[in-house]
This record gives C-alpha cells, structure tokens and sequence, in this order.
C-alpha cells in the first residue's frame, strides 16, 4: 500500500478546474519532487492530501485512508505548507508549543526540533521578527514535531539561503534514508534535481509524469554529437540513411533518430575520420520544459 | 482536554488578550473609582447598577471571542491547527472552552477590581450597600455575561471568518438590534441577546417574564446555537489559504 495516493481527483473552484482526474501514488524511503508550472494544482492536491480540501471527485489517502480517519495525525504526516501562516505577535517556540499540546507531545520535543531547525536562539522572538528563511525553518519545525513518517513541503526551498538550502537537502535524504516518505513541491528544478529520486510531473491540473529522476532525464530527445574531418559530406550520409541531422552552437553535428554504431559504421564506410561521437541527454532543465510546454516558461529558471 | 490547553497557549502567548483584558480592567477601576468617589448618590443611582460596570469590559469579551477564530484564519493558521486535529469539530469545542474560560476568568477580575473599589468607596462615603446575596447575585451574572458573550462572539467568527466584518457584526447584534425589541409586541423582546445581558445583570427588562437564570439560559443557547452554526460550518468548509 503506498504512503500517499491520490485516485482520480478533482478539485474544481466554481467554473476553474484546479485538478483534474489526477491520480499518483507516493512510496516510503524516497524523496519525490511534485513539479508543475505555477497554477498547475500542486499546493491544491497538496491540501487534499492533508485533508484540508473536500475533494469535487476522487480521493486522496493517506496510508490507505482518508486524512481524517488518521488517528495520530501529527505522528502520521507532517507538513509544511506556507512560510507566512504563523500569528506574528507570537514567538516561535510558542507557536510549537500549542501544537504539541494539541498533539500531546512533551515540551521537550519542542525543544529538539527548534534545535534540528538551527532555530533555537531565535526561538524566543516574536516571529515578525523572522526572515523568510526563519520562517521556513520554524514550518519545518513544525512539520518534525510529531516525528512523522510522512512529510509533505510546500515549496520549502523559498527563502533558504545557499548554505540553508544545502541544511533542507541533507534533512530531506536523511529522512528518506530512514525509511520515511517525503513528497517535497519546488519551482527550483535544480533544487529538486539534488534531492528528489522520483518525479510527480502535473500541468493544469493532470498528472504529465510520474517517473523517477534518471528515467526522466533520459527520456529526452536523445542525440548524437558528431564531430568530423568533413562534417557536410557525414550530414548527406546521415540524411541518407534517415538520420535528421542539426549543427551544435560549435558547428559539431547533432545526431537524432541513428545510434551511435550506426554513425561511426557509416564514417567508417565513407572514409571519414571521426574526432567527437558523444550522446547527449536533456538536462533536467531541457526536459521539462520540452514536458511541459510553454507554461513552464516562467516556472524553470 | 489537550486541545482546550493549546487553546490557552494560544491565547495567552499574544499581546491581544492581556492587552484588551488590561485596558478593559484599567477603565472598569477609573469607572468604579472616580463615580463611586466623586458622584453625588443620586448620580449614581442603584448600586447593583454601578457594580455591573461600563460595559467596556464585557464589549471586549465579545470582541476577543471573535479574534480566537478569526485570528486563525487571518494568518493562516488554520492550517496547522486542523492538521493536528483533521475532524476539526473538537478544535471547535476546545475553543469554546476557551471562550468561556477566559470569559470567567476576566469576569473575576473584573469582580476584584469593581467589588475592591466600588463597593468599599461607597459604604465609606455612607452610602447603603443592598444585601450581600443580590451584590453576588450580580456579580455572578456579569462573570456569567463575560463567559457566554466570549463564546457569542466565537460563534459569530467562526461564520464570517472576516475579522472587521466579524466583529462588526457581533457589534452591531448588541449596540443596533438591541433597539428592536421595543418596536416587537409582547415579551419576543426579553429573548434578544442584548436584553438577556440586562437580566443576567438584575435588571428588568421588558415585561420582565425572564429570571436571570432564565435569561442566563436564553444567552447561552444564543452562544451555542452560532458556535454550533460554525463549527458545522468550518468542519466542511476548504481551507485553501
């Protein structure tokens, strides 16, 4: 039984489809990337997930159930969603401490998550006194409270610093290395290409990819990088044996529909030296945007 | 219980509330202070009157009934606050506890700060002071008013989740309907909320058909019915923010 699954849901907002039949499964003991333009329904499934949404049509599960039956919730999932819904005239400790009240948990876990976040000399402070960086931290604090097995994170990367960025990549692995289920939601696909060993791919609401890193990258458009003594007389051979062939930013040949044996047999037959035959792959980067179209334009910086 | 303690952290783990409590206590003390000391007995009138207070207080409780809900949706709070408790109807609960516990607490305060300073100025001035059972009858009256017009207040937030637009509404309930009831026949006009705060106070309003307990129960029933709307209300409403 996965973690987290979503069956055919679909949020809809008066006439505005949020979601659409959108359907995934999330495993324990990996970190998986939720990727999707702006406006594509990420946070939206999300909070269907964390079952502050009805969903229109569908489901979403949580260890098989849906989010209210869980009967320790704060054990089960964590989850940070919005760096900014904390009450500003209330200092961060406090803000733990009324969870873990509700939750029954020892004032002493309080203390250690503030610890594991790096947060506990700004503990005290009232949190409009906190950086968005900070203010990350104290959501992850939150999201670590109950020592869940399940965490979900809204976009946690905002506002991080390099050096705190490369803080939530380390917390990420460790917590999936210890067998927990992490589904982290980015806009920064470097960010996720160092983290995340599966993808969750959605455009307007439908699911475009669910993969896992390398599976993803490969799948781009694959290409050969020919360098050659006489690279037009190679680009008429080619193009004769139903290669299409195009020109790298150096002049270097670009190879798509032949592989590799087949292009040095063929220089081999012509009598042509070969100086470069290298494949190449998309950059995570390239790929998305070659997934996801235009709308990913203002998503993959 | 749990969740009635998180309510408490939260409310006392915010400027808001000492604040409010404060000034409220502060102008309830200069109010009992300077009318019992320096106001002519005709002036002042019943003393069971004068030991219920401006009123500011009890205008406070209703106001900080409002802003335990709507605070949570203000910042976005509700979020974190129902992934605890995903069946939210007991959060709901916890905060009427809350309501009412702060309601009684501020009540009590009140009491000190009234009963220590109006009371004592006017017998010294030799003034009659009624019986002790109709002065704790009052008093008992107005901690009550506090508690149930702190979960009225709840109530009414928890359906317009709008800050402004909640607490002017409760506002309005108390301050503008209150003028309703003279133009309605009969005894109807006992029954509105702000009438039922008279009688939970001692004095008589209308036909004056209502005892305070009665009253007392009528208020009550006007708090549960709104925070029973909204807590229906919240259990199956989205939290998109």
């Amino acid at each position: 039984m996965p973690e987290l699954e979503v069956r055919n849901l679909t949020k809809r907002y008066g006439g505005t489809v949020a979601v659409d039949d959108l359907s995934f499964s999330v495993d324990a003991g990996r970190v998986t990337g939720f990727l999707g333009p702006n406006g594509a329904g990420k946070t939206t499934t999300m909070r269907a997930l964390l079952g502050l949404l009805r969903p229109t049509r569908g489901e979403a599960l949580v260890e098989g159930q849906p989010p209210a039956a869980m009967e320790r919730p704060l054990h089960t999932i964590g989850a940070a969603l919005e760096a900014t819904a904390f009450h500003p005239g209330r200092s961060g400790r406090n803000h733990l401490r009324s969870l873990a009240a509700a939750a029954k948990i020892p004032t002493s876990r309080v203390d250690e998550v503030l610890e594991m976040v790096e947060l506990t000399g700004a503990a005290g402070r009232r949190v409009k006194g906190y950086s968005l960086g900070m203010r990350q931290r104290l959501a992850l604090a939150a999201a670590l409270l109950g020592d869940p097995h399940i965490l979900i994170l809204d976009e946690p990367a905002n506002g991080l610093d390099p050096q705190g960025m490369r803080w939530l990549r380390d917390l990420l692995k460790a917590q999936a290395a210890e067998g927990r289920t992490v589904l982290v939601s980015s806009h920064v696909l470097s960010e996720v290409a160092q983290t995340a060993d599966e993808l969750i791919l959605i455009r307007k609401g439908k699911l475009v990819a669910q993969t896992t890193l390398a599976e993803f990258t490969a799948g781009g458009r694959a290409a050969m990088r020919v360098r050659a003594a006489d690279p037009e007389k190679l680009a008429t051979a080619l193009a004769e044996r139903s290669g299409t062939v195009g020109r790298d930013e150096d002049g270097a040949l670009l190879v798509e529909g032949l592989s590799g044996e087949q292009v040095g047999e063929l220089a081999l037959e012509r009598g042509i030296a070969l100086y470069e035959l290298a494949p190449q792959r998309s950059s995570l980067e390239a790929r998305f945007l070659e997934v996801m179209g235009e709308d990913a334009e203002e998503t993959a910086p | 219980m749990n969740l009635v303690h998180s309510e408490w952290i939260k409310l006392l783990t915010t400027r808001t509330t000492l604040v409010m409590i404060g000034v409220g206590l502060l102008c309830e003390g200069l109010f009992a202070g300077l009318l019992t000391g320096l106001a002519s007995f005709e002036d002042i009138g019943e003393v069971t009157e004068l030991i219920t207070g401006l009123g500011l207080l009890m205008t406070l409780m209703l106001v900080l009934g409002v802003l335990i809900i709507t605070t949570e949706f203000r910042h976005g709070t509700t979020g974190s606050t129902f992934l605890v408790t995903p069946k939210r109807w007991p959060v709901m609960l916890a905060k009427l506890g809350a309501a009412l516990l702060i309601g009684v607490l501020a009540g009590l305060l009140f009491v000190l700060v009234n009963g220590g300073l109006a009371l004592p100025i006017y017998s010294g001035r030799g003034g009659t002071l009624p019986p002790t059972d109709e002065i704790v009858k009052v008093y008992a009256g107005v901690i009550a008013s506090f508690a149930l017009l702190a979960a009225f207040g709840l109530g009414i937030g928890a359906i317009i989740r709008n800050q402004v637009g909640a607490i002017i509404a409760a506002i309005a309930v108390f301050f503008v309907v209150s003028g309703l009831p003279e133009l309605l026949p009969g005894t109807i006009g006992e029954y509105f909320p702000a009438q039922t705060v008279g009688t939970l106070h001692g004095r008589v309003e209308g036909d004056g058909t209502l005892t305070q307990v009665g009253a007392g129960l009528i208020l009550a029933a006007w708090s549960f019915a709104l925070v029973a709307i909204g807590t229906a209300l919240t259990v199956v409403r989205d939290l998109s923010e």
